[in-house]
């Protein structure tokens, strides 16, 4: 099937595809290439069966930020060319042309990596990131908080709950809203940090600090395509540098 | 005794960081859920600084924006700004700033000043001036009072800063008062704000 | 016999208190032995595991007096990762006691094998091998945040378990079980003896320990009271001033002694308790 090859790519391959398209957005001159891009990453995302999680996270997280950044740039951005004016506001051609290239740019480098983060498991990113050097202990910080963050999620709604049942207001005023805040937190926190001495035990008990090279059971393969990939995104991005600073 | 003390820290410290990368998250939504008109997105980052010092909190600040950025790429870039917030209330801590309240919200102040410097620069340079949340607005009203771009972000921001940072400073003053000292015992900074001192 | 664990006038202070909770303790244990520590809350039986552990005072600090040997050697000369390897440890509370980066209970359990460095597919054969011991399989894709208490236990058990070390130290493995998981959970530590593992086991379930431990530690107020063979301390008149639960067929027994009936020993099991009466000539039937 045709996403599988996509998907099954060896997560480092993924994440060069991602700084590739990051380094050939900030060489080449222009908006027209960053545009041009995206339609590309919405195939990709369609051809990896991730188009809807994908199109979801880019409007939820950066639409508004880029039509901010436009309109802002399009009334501020120092220029002489008037395009438009209405009161004190003026459109400039400058503005107009620095908010297409920043928001181009914003939208292709942006989108690159939710695409990177729809098409590859964090924990397998992590995986991969620990076969080239990343300490144990960082692979199991980052690991763990992904599991720790919808635990404490559900304990603050649940602590939440009961701070209102006990009538701690959520509603009215700032300053009253705000007290709520602290008696939600604080218990959520020192539960938390009361487990961590029982949990570093946990970990000891499980020969954590060994003194010796750990297995996995998660294994990750490099296919050719593997390695051959980040060769090739290397040569294009050098033959683009060149190409744009010496001709 | 092969294995030292300082690895034990470790041990303690690396557990700490996904709770306080936890707490961050979640303090933010509570402030959202909440409505509330500032952030409360780096109590966690600024406890770690307290109580485990400025490198645990730079991995702390560190990941939050990393683990952010996997729905919101927005944040990858304000990682640096996580990070300055994190090391700066490390080295606050260890000069003794969070041990009283005054100090505390100097503290706030100094941490505020941090963020400012390091993320103006950011937002200008990587957004143009604005990201789209709610320093923004100022900076556009700045803008369209006919301010410079540098001076509209700075004050813009240090703006939407200042409470957030002093009120966060405050939550984790008071929530590091509430730590039972056998926790604090294990943290390297911990001793610190220990409610007795230990013998040893 | 060689012993295993061997304490020489240990007292242990943590760091943030004033009292010791170890007082003065020595006892040894031979190699293959099941032993089980008894004592009232707070009588240090768990900071005793913790020592054996090595976690006092490599990880809990605070003053540590006295001498711990396991396996002839000083456990200030072991590093704490090795003795991962030796000295199994399961403590009381499993809700925490889970690795907390594992997304099914397959990898939960094999988690310490991947620690130690052992070869993938060993690691698959052994964890296959535990999970049907402890009785889990039915567990293995589960993820490891969802499950009961019980579960939870057992699969805490059998992460330990699946490492092979020689010394296990179980903390109250079945306060969250029923009683026929607890029997189960009983039956595993069995099976660990018959392997020659050397067993600390801490419980109040006194029934059970009469039927499987071979001694008795007794805590009160951090010193070791009392220690020997089940049978002997069980029978020693001064065993119930320190308020511990008896069998309840000792119990029974004992109050048929004070009402005046003889007994030609003092039962621990229940099927002990007909032939106690018995030897003395009692007619049972009449």
């Amino acid at each position: 099937m045709k996403q599988n090859i996509l998907l099954q790519l060896h997560p480092m391959t993924k994440f060069y595809f991602t700084l590739f398209l990051f380094a050939i957005v900030l060489i080449l001159p222009g908006y027209l290439f960053s545009f041009a891009l995206f339609p590309v990453l919405l195939l990709i995302a369609l051809f990896a069966g991730v188009l809807k999680e994908f199109l979801n996270i880019v409007l939820k997280a950066l639409l508004s930020v880029l039509v901010i950044i436009f309109i802002m740039q399009m009334l501020f951005y120092p220029g002489e060319n008037v395009l438009w004016g209405w009161g004190i506001f003026e459109i400039k051609q400058e503005g107009l042309l620095y908010g297409l290239l920043l928001t181009s740019r914003i939208l292709a480098i942006g989108s690159a990596f939710i695409l990177f983060f729809r098409i590859t498991e964090v924990r397998d990113f992590v995986k991969s990131l620990e076969d080239i050097g990343l300490p144990p202990m960082g692979a199991y910080v980052v690991l763990s908080t992904l599991q720790i963050i919808p635990e404490m999620r559900r304990q603050a709604n649940t602590i939440m709950e009961a701070q209102k049942t006990r009538g701690v207001e959520t509603e009215g005023s700032v300053l009253v809203r705000a007290k709520a805040f602290i008696p939600t937190l604080t218990p959520l926190i020192l539960s938390s940090i009361a487990g961590t001495e029982e949990r570093a035990i946990t970990l000891e008990s499980r020969a954590f600090s060994a003194p010796v090279k750990k297995t996995s059971l998660h294994q990750l393969t490099k296919s050719n395509i593997d390695r051959a990939l980040p060769i090739i995104f290397a040569l294009i991005v050098i033959g683009l540098l060149v190409w744009r600073f010496f001709f | 005794m092969k294995r030292s003390f300082k690895d034990d820290f470790n041990m303690m410290a690396m557990l700490l960081i996904p709770i306080a990368v936890a707490v961050n998250l979640v303090g933010f939504q509570l402030a959202n859920v909440l409505r509330l008109p500032i952030f409360l997105d780096t109590i966690g980052t600024i406890i770690v600084g307290v109580i485990a010092g400025p490198w645990v909190a730079l991995l702390t600040g560190l990941i939050t924006n990393l683990i952010n950025g996997i729905f919101n790429p927005v944040y990858f870039p304000y990682a640096l700004t996580s990070i300055a917030i994190g090391v700066g209330a490390g080295y606050l801590s260890k000069y003794g700033f969070f041990k009283s309240v005054p100090k505390t919200i100097i503290s706030g102040i100094i941490i505020t000043f941090i963020a400012v410097i390091v993320s103006a620069p950011i937002t200008v340079f990587v957004f143009g001036g604005v990201t789209g949340n709610t320093s923004s607005l100022i900076t556009a009203a700045f803008l369209a009072s006919g301010q410079q771009l540098w001076s509209a972000v700075f004050s813009s921001s240090f703006i939407t800063e200042i409470a957030d940072k002093v009120v966060s400073v405050l939550i984790v003053f008071f929530i590091v008062k509430a730590m039972s000292d056998r926790y604090l015992s294990k943290m390297n900074y911990g001793h610190l704000y220990m409610k007795r001192n230990n013998k040893k | 016999m060689t012993a295993m664990i061997d304490l020489k006038n240990v007292s242990y202070r943590y760091p943030v208190s004033d009292d010791s909770v170890l007082k003065n303790i020595s006892f040894s244990i031979e190699k293959g032995k099941f032993t089980a520590i008894i004592g009232n809350n707070g009588s240090g039986k768990t900071t005793l595991c913790n020592t054996i552990r090595g976690f006092v005072p490599h990880f809990y600090k605070g003053d540590l007096d006295g001498e711990v040997i396991i396996d002839n050697t000083k456990i200030t000369d072991y590093q704490l990762g090795q003795l991962g390897e030796k000295v199994g440890y399961v403590f009381q509370n499993p809700f925490i006691q889970v690795s907390g980066v594992k997304d099914n209970v397959f990898e939960e359990v094999a988690y310490g094998l991947e620690n130690l460095g052992v070869p993938v597919e060993e690691i698959k054969v052994r964890v296959e091998e535990v999970l049907k011991l402890v009785k889990i399989e039915y567990l293995r894709d589960k993820n490891p945040f969802e499950l009961s208490g019980g579960q939870r236990q057992r699969v805490a058990l059998a992460s330990i378990i699946v490492m092979d070390p020689e010394i296990l130290v179980i903390d109250e493995p079945t306060s969250q079980l029923d009683p026929i998981g607890t029997q189960q959970i009983f039956e595993i530590i069995r099976l660990m003896k018959e392997r020659g593992k050397t067993i600390v086991l801490v419980e109040h379930k006194m029934d059970l320990i009469a039927e499987y431990a071979d001694d008795l530690l007794v805590m009160h107020k951090g010193e070791l009271v009392m220690q020997g063979p089940v049978r002997d301390v069980l029978a020693d008149p001064a065993f119930e001033k320190y308020q511990i639960q008896y069998p309840h067929v000792t119990e029974i027994a004992l109050q048929l002694q004070k009402s005046g009936i003889p007994l030609s020993f003092l039962p621990i099991r229940d099927e002990e308790l007909a032939e106690a009466l018995n030897r003395t000539g009692v007619a049972v039937h009449d």
